[in-house]
């Protein structure tokens, strides 16, 4: 079975999330995230998309990476996830691709033995290689309470 | 340019004073005829023999000094005398600017004459007429003679010449000398004179052209300096244009980046749709292809506006560089119009010492 991908970038690293899991992509200039007391460093703030409280995740703090103030280009993946509309900041938005089954590849087995597994798999494409993210496990568990009493 | 070609064949010029050849000057332009007179008078008075200058056509440009009765009231008296006398000057002044030196001779009338020649540069001017004496008792016959070729009366003629004074050769000679040395030192010192005013006037002539080209000069580097400016400010508001392209650009970037969003967000719509949105995909990708397009557009004429910044940059340092060398020149316009004025001062001084001579 195909999947389709929308593919983004991080840290100058390429990642994918699976496309129907993907409400829709913001320019993060046009909106003001607001942050939030008291709320884990991976939760950015919250912003008002069309009148709904949105919550917004850090990766960058997530994937334990540097630090950085949002730039010209970043954007923001809106996701359908756990009920509750969230989404999450990356550098850009590249691409929407179709990658076939045999050009995925499972998640290694360390990674799977991990508690927070969000990596469902790595996609290849020509000699790119696309880590593919598991949106319901990316938005990790330990945030969820705060954002289904919010929603 | 013609004021620099004027300065030029100033040059070529004679040396002129006052609109006068000073190479063709006559004796009455450079000698103090009243001075002369005096002199002449006085010596001829001292040394006891009679004399006259006259110009180089043989006019006489003094009076005649302490002439003889013999020569004033006798041999003058007739056309004829006066005709003999007038060549006997022109022989014994031909052979006086021949030698550059005094000559002693016998007139036609037996007495002993000199001419002296004044001379400048080696050119005749003028002579010395003198003399109207003898070295010896006069023989009477021999007047008697010359007054019957003249047609004077022979008795008073020889009465006359008794009255005539007596010197020595050696005296007549020294007298001439004198006579020679001192009219062409003052027909020297004149000519040297008239020279340095002419020098000098020269010299205050092209000063003042100096002076009027300095201040031309300095007038077109002040309008070289203002054009330059004006050519800063206009190449400055290219500057302010480009400026105003790339906000332009800036705009139809984001436009060109919310279509990119557009075509993604309809990608990902169509392929929720599943089949359905099949074909709405590929317009999706469609407007993804035209925005990268037009990005790149923006990208290139983005390009296009920073070279021409640079030139502008380039051209503003190089017209600030003229305008500094511009106002360097203008600086040494400044400094020789005051040497220029100083020398100006000192040939003034010049021309006062000249005219004092």
């Amino acid at each position: 079975m195909a999947i389709q991908l929308v593919v983004f970038t991080l840290n100058e690293e390429e990642y994918g999330l699976d496309v129907s899991a993907v409400n829709g992509i913001l320019r993060s200039k046009k909106f003001k995230i607001q942050s939030m007391p008291g709320v884990a460093k991976t939760i950015a703030g919250m912003i008002n998309l069309r009148g709904q409280v949105n919550y917004i995740f850090n990766l960058r703090a997530k994937f334990g990476l540097p630090d950085e103030e949002l730039a010209e280009e970043s954007k923001l993946i809106m996701l359908n996830v756990n009920q509750s509309n969230s989404g999450c900041i990356v550098d850009e938005v590249t691409d929407i691709v179709k990658l076939n089954d045999e050009d995925i590849q499972p998640q290694p087995a360390f990674v799977s033995r991990s508690s927070d597994n969000y990596i469902q798999g790595i996609g290849k494409l020509q000699d790119r290689l696309i880590i593919i993210l598991d949106p319901e496990k990316l938005l990790a568990v330990e945030e969820l309470p705060l954002m289904a009493t919010a929603g | 340019m013609a004021e620099y070609n004027g300065a030029k064949n100033k040059q070529d010029k004679k040396i002129v004073t006052h609109g006068m050849d000073i190479s063709n000057l006559k004796l009455v332009d450079i000698i103090d005829i009243d001075f002369l007179q005096q002199f002449q008078d006085d010596f001829a008075k001292g040394v006891g023999l009679a004399s006259v200058t006259v110009d180089i056509s043989g006019t006489p440009v003094t009076k005649p000094s302490s002439y003889t009765r013999f020569c004033e009231h006798y041999t003058h008296s007739t056309e004829c005398g006066d005709k003999r006398c007038a060549e006997s000057h022109r022989k014994g002044g031909e052979e006086a600017a021949r030698t550059g030196k005094p000559v002693v001779y016998e007139c036609h009338a037996g007495l002993i004459d000199f001419a002296a020649p004044i001379m400048i540069e080696g050119r005749l001017i003028g002579t010395i007429l003198g003399g109207q004496v003898l070295t010896d008792l006069p023989d009477e016959a021999k007047y008697r003679r010359i007054a019957g070729e003249i047609g004077v009366d022979p008795d008073g003629y020889v009465e006359a010449v008794k009255e005539v004074s007596k010197l020595s050769k050696e005296r007549i000679e020294s007298a001439a000398n004198v006579l020679f040395i001192v009219a062409n030192n003052m027909s020297k010192m004149a000519y040297q004179q008239r020279k340095l005013q002419a020098v000098s006037n020269i010299l205050n002539d092209s000063l003042h052209q100096i002076s009027a080209t300095m201040e031309q000069l300095a007038a077109s580097a002040m309008t070289v300096s203002s054009n330059q400016a004006n050519l800063n400010t206009e190449i400055g508001n290219v500057n302010t244009v480009t400026g105003k392209i790339n906000e332009v650009m800036d705009f139809i970037k984001d436009i060109a980046d919310e279509t990119r969003l557009l075509g993604l967000n309809a990608a990902i719509e169509a392929a929720r749709a599943g089949e359905a949105g099949l074909g709405f995909g590929v317009v999706a990708q469609e407007i993804r292809n035209l925005s990268a397009d037009s990005k790149q557009t923006v990208g290139k004429i983005k390009e296009l506006t920073d070279s021409i910044k640079s030139s502008v940059d380039k051209t503003v340092g190089m017209g600030n560089e003229t305008m500094m060398t511009v106002e360097q020149q203008a600086a040494a316009i400044q400094e020789i119009t005051a040497s220029v004025e100083e020398i100006t001062g000192l040939t003034e001084q010049l021309s006062e010492l000249a005219n004092a001579l």
